[in-house]
This record gives C-alpha cells, structure tokens and sequence, in this order.
C-alpha cells in the first residue's frame, strides 16, 4: 500500500488524527476497557476481564444513583436560577439607559474569575452557623437557617454555583443580545410592541440558538460539580449532596478501584449525552 | 520511490516524537543504584502539619553531617497525598523515595507490595530500640511479619477541655444543685452527656462535635463505640457493628449533638472545632491530642484562653489510635540512604529532639523523660499521652481500612442528620462493611 496513493486531502488530515488518537481516542478506549476488567490500582497485575459486571452491579448500587439524582438535580436548578438572572441582567446591561453600565458590566462578571475551590471555602466560612456573616446578619432579623442541614444543603450548594457562574451565562447572552439584527425589534415597535411584549415574541425567540449554546455549556460544566461539594460538605449529610464526580474520585482514586470508577464515568457519559440529545429535541421543536 | 521513503521517514520521525513524550522516565541511568559516594537526593512526600515543620529544621542538622545526601520535601495537605503517593509507585522510578504512610494504608500499601521490606534495617541498627515505639503503634508498623513502617507521630484523640470551667466555684456549685455530684472530668458516656448539656444550659457548647460525612464522624464516634465496650470488626474478623452497644452508643452520640453540640454543626470537621474550641464557645471536644499544646500556645489563635485547656483520656478510656509512618518506597533507587536518613530522625537522641521541640510522642522512653516534660509541655501532658497510647486502636485494619472508615462514616452522618434511624443507619453499616470485606 503506498502511502502516496493516500489522497492528498487524508495525508494533510493525518498529523491532526494522529494527535487526536494518541491525546482523546487512545485514553478513551483504555477506560472503556479498563471498566470492563476487575482493576484495582492497588493490585496491578491482577486485573482480569469481568465482562459487563461493573455496570451490572451499578444498577443495584443504591449510593450511585443517589448521587446521579442530586446531579441532575443541582444541573436543572443551577443552570434553570443561572439563566433566568443571566438572562434578566443580560437585558438591563444591554439597555443603554441602564444606569453605570460600563461598571456593572465589568464588575458582574468578577465571581466567575475566581477558583472554585476558593469560592468553596469562602462560602463555607460567610455561611459557618457560628463564624458566618450571613447566619448572624440573617438573626439580627430573626431568622434562623440551617445552611448545611439535610434539607438546604443541596441548594446552598446551587446557590453558590449561581453566584459564581451567573456572569458567565449573562456574558455569553449579553454577547448574543448585542449580536442580534435591529430590524425584527423596529418592526415590532412600529407595530406598537413594548416592554414584554417585545422580550417574549422577539427577543427569546431570535436568541434561541444562542440560550440553546450556553444552557449546554453550563449544563457540560455543571455537571462536573466537585469543589464545592469537596470543600464544604463532603457529600453530606448523609448522601444529600453526594454528586457524581465526588463519588467516582472516591472509588478511583480513593478507593483505587479503577474499574469500577470506569463504568461509573462511562453511564454517566450515557446519561449526560441522553439529555443534551433531549434537550435538543426541546427546543428544536419549539422553535419548528 | 524517493519520494516515499521521504513520507515514511517524516511519518516515522512523527510518531517516535510522539511515542516519547509519552514513555518518558526510564533511561538506563537511572537503574543504575548510585555508588556509596555519590550525592543523593532524597525525595519525601510529607503533610504540612506542625511536626513537619520540625522535621524540617531538625533535617538541616541531618544534611550538615552527611553531606552527600540532600533532602527535599513535598510538603502539601492531605487530601493531596493519597493519590500522589499512589502515582510516585507506579512509575518506573520513585517519585518519593520516602513516603508517610496514614495508619489506615498500613496493610494496604506492603499488600500491593509497594513498600520495602525494612525487617533487616532494623535489626540491624545499632542501638535502634525499636521495641521502645508504644505497643499499638508498634503492632500497625508490622504486615505479615515484615516491618514496613517506623513510627513518625501519635494522632491519638483524647479529651480536650477547658479546666477553668471545671473549677470554676460558680459553676461546680451549679452543677452539684442540679446532678446531685461534683463537676468532675467526665469517666463514662453518662457523665460526659450530663456534663455536655450542663455547659449548655450555661451558655457555652457542651462540646465542639465533628459529625462531618466520611472517616471524620467515625473518628469521633468509635471512641463512644469503645466506651460502651462495642466495635466494628472483633478479633476474629466478624462484623459485630449491629449490636446493642453501638445503638446506645450511637443514640447517646446523636443525643449530644442535640442537646449540646454548637447548633448547625453537621458538616464540622476537626478545624470547625479547634475554632470553637479557640474562640471559647464549646467546654469540651474530642480531639486529636496535639491539639492542646496548639491550644494553649500564648501566641496561638486561642488567645488569651490559652493555657486554660487540658488534655485526659476519652471517656471509657479507650481512644482511637491515629499514627503517621515513615517508609520507603520499593521502587526507590536509593534505600540505603532512605534508610540511614529515617533512621537518623526516629532514633532515641534525635526522636527526643522531636519531641522537645513540640512534636507528637511515640517512644515511651521519649514521653517518661524528665527533660522531655520540662523542655516540652510538661509531666501531665506527656503522661496523658502515654496513657492514652497504651490503650488505644485503629478505626480499621486491612486492605480497606480506607474505605471502610470513609462509609461507616456515610451512615453515621445521616444518622446524626436525622435522615435514617439508628437502627437503619447500624444495619447498613454492617451490610456495607460485610461487602467490603468481601471484595
């Protein structure tokens, strides 16, 4: 086989595949494999081929489960609350006779430069029952809230993931706002369209795409939700806020149980994939 | 025809680039065990804690006399080291060629043959006294008859409280009205609950509580387990979790919690309550026995509170056994050196040092020595520690020690939060512990 009778088009494409192969496609194959085996990274050279039997018993695995609901549970939450206030600022930012707007805009997005694992631990300390400033400005008027107990702390958890990464979402619709055609909007006006009006029948319906691009990179994003839940609550109490990226860097590289953790990633991936796919459908449909 | 083997040479040279920045590591140099002369550098992963930092400055002396071995710290917190540790043994060629071990990786690690056999080292030692290391810290150092790891400090929990309260008139006055008894250091789990929602009732938390999700809860809670004379696993190896003993255990603990623990305070972990501790809202916490030395430092966060702390066994007497390890990598290439550096800072003379300079005791020689007390924080504190290391024991043993820790301690956390029963919360750790094992 001679490599010159390759089409020129294939051999240019070559060095980008090769790459590809050696950085995603190699490590991906591995891991499907590597989730196919008994393999423990404390008992290297006794891994053996179990066949499907990681994913079976993940079905029965109570805790893993319970891990993907708050998953997705704190994915629709965040993503839901990031939008809609990204969305309601996005607007006010992009209306010229919003007041000081050339500081909001710079000073909103500042939360989202800061680390994770740093917003974690400040949220942990402003939210501390008995160090905190939120829980003694919040009894000075006489209300007493349990942040981490088993019944908030899942949402704490989303509350801090909103502060951090609404800006994100209201730059990337504040970008889509600014990018949209003048024409659709002066039609609407002459044809006496105001105020709401005008954001629900023209606004949202143009910047569909757009929503579309953000909610998916959020949601990707949000999904990987770890530092938060690492440096405040561990995944307590008891399992309430248990989230799937904590629970497969427990079994992988806690546990050491590679394997395991393996299959874990790949249903996920399943899953996530399931969902973009749904919600594709969504809104495609919505817009037909 | 030229202008093919031209394609495959570039094709070639491509992936021979690409292939070595994957391989990496292993040149024939480095197999080669450096000659007795030759400078060494050792590398160590250690957690920054304070007695790290004495390690440090007692290393430079350990540099000055030998001079051809350097040593280098990884000094990092502890969550970071588990994995990193993990890596370092897997490549071709040590990362660190002296790690510490965490007494629950004490038969994980030489099980996955991953630490040197130091048997031999220390048989061999002149004047090592390696039978000097307290018995239950001694008894971890060992894996099917081979020693592969030497004693670096105690974490062992005690009681750490705030003796001025405990002698304060007022208040021992109030507490004779009201139990029918002095206010004494609480001896049993009955005390410890009445004294606990005493403090309470007189405005300061009866005790800083660490019911944090995973091996932390479980930390504070085996020692109530122990007081009532139960356990997770007997000597046998069968699961004895779901008894009578530890649901009294249990519903005592959460009881405390309830009624005297600092409110909101399910996700504290230890710092959350050395804080409270510090900052004078709790009377009593279930610690690490160092932490009081830290406590009553003029200079520490406790402040002008400090020096008012002291240290005793935990109710029931018998305490969950922490340890540090110090032990060689088996794919170091430099064991001799590892050995002769570990050997230098764990000996009685240097060990001594340690100690007097503010570190955590593991020599009983070290904790009965006069000048130790004096240099160090006194006869009391060194004698505490010394009780409390002689009867003290892990939270688990074997392979999943980790594991085991981290899920009992899942189920314990939800029971304290209210989301499953005691009873529930007993039966699953049993179930849990009984999979593990199995595994």
């Amino acid at each position: 086989m001679s490599f010159l009778r390759i089409p020129f088009k294939y051999r240019l494409l070559m060095p980008m595949g090769l790459i590809l192969l050696a950085i995603m496609i190699f490590p991906l194959g591995y891991s499907l494999a590597i989730s196919l085996q008994d393999y423990e990274l404390s008992r290297i050279g006794q891994e053996r081929f179990i066949g499907l039997d990681n994913y079976i018993r993940l079905f029965s695995n109570s805790s893993f489960w319970t891990a993907m609901g708050n998953t997705i549970t704190f994915v629709v939450l965040a993503v839901g609350l990031e939008l809609v206030l990204g969305f309601f600022l996005a607007l006010l930012l992009h209306n010229k006779a919003t007041f000081m707007r050339g500081f909001f805009r710079s000073t909103l997005l500042t939360p989202m430069f800061i680390t994770p694992i740093a917003v974690g631990l400040m949220f942990r300390f402003l939210l501390n029952s008995q160090l905190g400033v939120i829980p003694t400005a919040l009894e000075a008027i006489g209300l007493r809230v349990n942040w981490f107990g088993p019944d908030l702390a899942l949402f704490s958890i989303v509350l801090i993931d909103v502060w951090q990464w609404t800006p994100f979402m209201l730059l990337l619709l504040l970008a889509g706002l600014e990018s949209l055609p003048e024409d659709p909007f002066e039609a609407a006006r002459v044809d006496g369209a105001v105020g709401w009006a005008m954001v629900r029948h023209i606004t949202i319906p143009l910047m569909r795409p757009i929503i579309l691009a953000a909610v998916i990179i959020r949601m990707l994003d949000a999904f990987k939700v770890y530092e938060y839940i690492y440096a405040i609550t561990r995944g307590g109490p008891g399992e309430a806020t248990e989230s799937m990226q904590y629970f497969i860097y427990r079994t992988g590289f806690i546990y050491f149980r590679a394997g395991e953790a393996a299959a874990m990633s790949f249903t996920l991936i399943i899953v996530i994939t399931l969902l973009v796919a749904l919600l594709f459908t969504v809104l495609r449909r919505e817009s037909a | 025809m030229k202008a093919r083997l031209y394609h495959m040479v570039i094709i070639l040279t491509g992936l021979a680039m690409l292939l070595s920045a994957c391989g990496g590591a292993a040149t024939p140099a480095a197999e080669q065990p450096p000659a007795a002369e030759e400078a060494v550098t050792l590398n160590i992963i250690v957690e920054q804690v304070p007695d790290y930092d004495i390690v440090a400055e007692l290393t430079q002396t350990f540099m000055q006399e030998n001079p051809n071995i350097k040593v280098t710290f990884d000094a990092m917190p502890y969550d970071a080291m588990r994995d990193k540790i993990l890596t370092s043994f897997m490549a071709p060629k040590a990362t660190y060629d002296i790690i510490i071990v965490d007494n629950p990786w004490m038969d994980e690690f030489p099980a996955a043959d991953f630490l040197l056999d130091l048997t031999e080292y220390v048989k061999n030692t002149p004047g090592y006294n390696f039978e000097d290391y307290v018995a239950p810290v001694r008894e971890l150092t060992t894996h099917d008859g081979k020693i592969t790891g030497i004693p670096y400090y105690n974490y062992a929990l005690g009681m750490i409280v705030r003796q001025d309260l405990f002698d304060d008139a007022a208040m021992k006055e109030k507490f004779l009205a009201k139990a029918g008894r002095e206010l004494t250091i609480p001896k049993t789990l009955e005390e410890y609950l009445e004294v606990g929602q005493f403090f309470q009732e007189n405005g300061i938390a009866g005790a800083a509580m660490q019911p944090q999700r995973g091996y932390k809860v479980f930390e504070e809670w085996k020692n109530w387990l122990y007081a009532e004379g139960g356990n997770v696993i007997d000597a046998d190896g069968n699961v004895v979790i779901n008894s009578p003993e530890a649901k009294k255990a249990l519903e005592m603990y959460i009881e405390m919690y309830e009624t005297a623990a600092p409110p909101d305070s399910l996700n504290w972990g230890f710092d959350d309550a050395l804080r409270s501790m510090a900052s004078g809202q709790s009377a009593t916490m279930i610690s690490y026995n160092w932490m009081l030395p830290a406590l009553n430092n003029p200079e520490g966060q406790a402040g002008e509170l400090a020096g008012k702390f002291a240290l005793y066994p935990v109710p029931g007497g018998k305490a969950v056994l922490g340890a540090w390890y110090w032990a060689i990598s088996k794919n170091t290439p430099n064991p001799d050196a590892a050995w002769k550096y570990i050997s230098w800072l764990t000996s009685p003379a240097i060990d001594k040092l340690r100690v007097e300079k503010g570190g955590a005791p593991v020599r009983a020689s070290t904790m009965q020595d006069p000048e130790v007390w004096e240099k160090g924080y006194g006869e009391s504190y060194y004698t505490t520690v010394y009780e409390i290391l002689s009867n003290c024991e892990p939270l688990a043993r074997g392979v999943h020690a980790d594991e085991i820790s981290n899920e009992v301690g899942t189920f314990l956390n939800a029971a304290v939060a209210g989301e499953m029963t005691v009873d529930e919360a007993l039966a699953g750790i049993e179930a849990k512990v009984k999979e593990i094992l199995a595994k």
